[in-house]
């Protein structure tokens, strides 16, 4: 054991030096080339030699150099910003303009470039240049992504649908082919995606129910099924079953889904209330918004405000210790949670990881000269770069989260004034008394498919049922009609305990597979109960 | 002669005025002023008397105002920003 533990040991030691010593020799052919080259194309070789010996990030200066000095594009400068797109992302072609761009016929290019167009709001450039990646290739699964948003954008549900389809098909098909546990993680990412604009486009056509379906098809543990919830609940409430739509917003108040902050979840929930004429309950959430999402928006403001001018206060959080960040207001440390969940971020972090490497791998270099302390130049500006690329992302976030609070609480302000007026046209009614003796809940109100089971909610949250919760409330609609056709019975005091002994909780818990849940709840049973 | 004529004139006049004064001993006819009447169809007033009792507001439909709610027709805002944060 030890022996094979000293070879492993050995061999590790024996790569990093072959590494080293390979860096190095490159690294000495640029400074040569640095040194005596003088023609047109030294920039291009420095950036080919560094390629060579893995000084990524260190080769994109003089690439973008090259271009700058030349305009002149070949096959080879393609294949070395094919190269430095992959192994840097976007960087590589960061400093390069549009039109630059547009003169490489490379997929990678053409994805970039095509995004950086969608991003602009450009779509038709963005669409014709997505345009020229093959079929066949890599990259058309995030190509076909965009252009189907495209059409989805233009109204073009059909188009956008097939070319939605057509990327998660691929997607499928590359995340079963991946070797590498990142790439398969990245196309499922895209399969999930692009699964989930399906299902958007059906709701934009008003086929609520199929939406539904093709939802279905997101596993509870992916990343993107907190986000579907409130699709899910949207397609709930067009289809008239606010019941179910109250349930699948509530399920954000879950501890597990506890970092994800939906202010348009609480107006959904005030909506469906207010449909069902329950005004009482969707005033108390419009208040539990202001009571909640104020505080949280000024804290948000006042974080902004007070480092705005930091280039660095944002990113130190993600590095900060667990006492730093215990001692941050929970909101902000679960944004921040949020915000390290995003792909964009993830890629920046792994382009500064991977830049902070070559930086100590030059910082080893044994012979030092002109050339490698420009390269250590170069890399401490791209690492500030990177940095504060990251730190603008995460200000981003916070920024647009607290428009989304404001942009909500003026739909909260106009549901208030209609949820005023509606109170006191009951009380012109005089339907008030009949309704306070109504009941709470019941399973009549819940509207189930017959794969669907019903349970009582005890208070718990289970991981297996969330998202599967619907409420049991009756609509008072009815009963204002029904105490205007006909006179409001008076229940006894007898009568009306036993009914409440009767009903069932405020909350009703359904829509489980009948398959799994027999186990599930035998399971359960023999569990003591414990929150999720 | 003109002394005869006046003299006889004086006389006939004075007996006149002694026959007048015996008719009128006998039908005195006490005249009031004529009694002032109001026609009380002929006049029109213009309005009622309201009194507190009979408060009353005129029936008319009550405004609603109908605010805009949230609605949610699209994905747009959330598709884009799916995109912005792929790369």
């Amino acid at each position: 054991m030890n022996t094979l533990k000293k070879i492993s040991n050995l061999c590790i030691v024996l790569s990093l030096t072959m590494i080293t010593f390979k860096a190095q020799g490159t690294a000495k052919e640029a400074f040569e080339i640095f040194k005596k080259d003088h023609s047109k194309s030294r920039n291009k070789r420095i950036a080919q030699e560094l390629i060579d010996g893995k000084f990524y990030f260190s080769a994109i200066p003089y690439v973008n150099l090259y271009l700058d000095e030349t305009n002149q594009m070949d096959v080879e400068v393609e294949r070395d910003i094919e190269t430095l797109i992959l192994k840097t992302g976007t960087m590589a072609v960061l400093n390069l303009d549009d039109q630059k761009l547009e003169k490489f016929n490379i997929p990678s290019v053409h994805l970039i470039l095509g995004t950086r167009y969608f991003n602009k709001e450009s779509y038709k450039k963005s669409f014709d240049t997505l345009v020229k990646i093959p079929e066949s290739h890599q990259f058309a699964v995030e190509a076909n992504l965009i252009k189907g948003t495209i059409k989805d954008l233009e109204r073009k549900t059909i188009e956008a649908s097939f070319l939605y389809n057509s990327c998660k098909e691929k997607a499928t098909k590359l995340e079963k082919d991946s070797k590498n546990e990142k790439m398969e993680r990245y196309y499922k990412l895209l399969k999930e995606t692009c699964t989930i604009r399906l299902a958007r486009v059906k709701i934009e056509e008003k086929k609520y129910e199929e939406a539904s379906v093709i939802y279905q098809n997101i596993d509870k543990r992916s990343y993107k099924w907190p986000y579907i919830l409130m699709d899910k609940a949207w397609a709930a409430y067009y289809l008239n079953d606010y019941n179910r739509a109250l349930g699948l917003t509530v399920t954000y108040k879950s501890p597990l889904l506890e970092s994800y902050f939906f202010p348009e979840a609480e107006v959904l929930t005030a909506l469906s209330y207010y449909n069902l004429c329950q005004f009482d309950d969707a005033l108390a959430v419009v208040d539990h918004f202001y009571d909640n999402y104020k505080p949280k928006a000024e804290a948000l403001k006042n974080l902004l405000g007070q480092n705005k001018e930091s280039d660095t206060y944002f990113i130190d959080l993600y590095y900060a210790d667990n006492e730093t960040r215990d001692s941050l207001n929970p909101f902000i440390r679960n944004m921040i949670t949020q915000t390290r969940k995003q792909v964009k971020f993830n890629l920046d972090i792994m382009s500064l990881k991977a830049a902070k490497d070559e930086l100590q791998l030059i910082r080893k270099l044994k012979n030092k000269n002109e050339f490698t302390q420009i390269m250590e130049d170069n890399l401490d500006n791209t690492l500030e770069f990177i940095s504060k690329k990251i730190n603008t992302y995460i200000k981003r976030e916070i920024f647009s989260f607290i428009n989304e609070i404001h942009k909500h609480s003026y739909s909260m302000f106009n549901l208030q004034i209609e949820l005023l007026a509606k109170k006191r046209e009951e009380i012109y009614n005089s339907n008030v008394e009949a309704k306070t003796e109504r009941a709470r809940g019941s399973i009549d109100n819940v509207r189930r498919n017959v794969d669907q089971y019903f349970f009582d909610f005890n208070g718990s949250f289970w991981a297996d049922e969330l998202g599967d919760y619907s409420f049991g409330l009756e609509s008072k609609c009815k009963i204002a009609e029904k105490v205007e056709s006909e006179p409001a019975k008076i229940p006894n005091s007898t009568e009306d305990n036993t009914n409440q002994s009767k009903l069932p909780a405020l909350i009703e818990e359904t829509n489980k597979n009948i398959l799994d849940k027999d186990s599930t709840r035998e399971n359960k049973k023999n569990k003591s109960k414990k929150k999720v | 002669m003109k002394n005869i004529i006046m003299i006889a004139f004086i006389s006939l006049s004075s007996f006149s005025n002694a026959e007048e004064a015996k008719d009128r001993k006998k039908n005195i006819i006490y005249k009031y002023k004529d009694y002032e009447a109001i026609d009380l169809g002929a006049l029109e007033i213009k309005g009622k008397i309201i009194a507190p009792g009979d408060l009353t507001v005129s029936e008319r439909e009550r405004k609603m105002f109908k605010r805009e709610l949230l609605e949610k027709r699209d994905f747009d805002f959330e598709n884009k920003r799916e995109i912005s944060n792929l790369r």
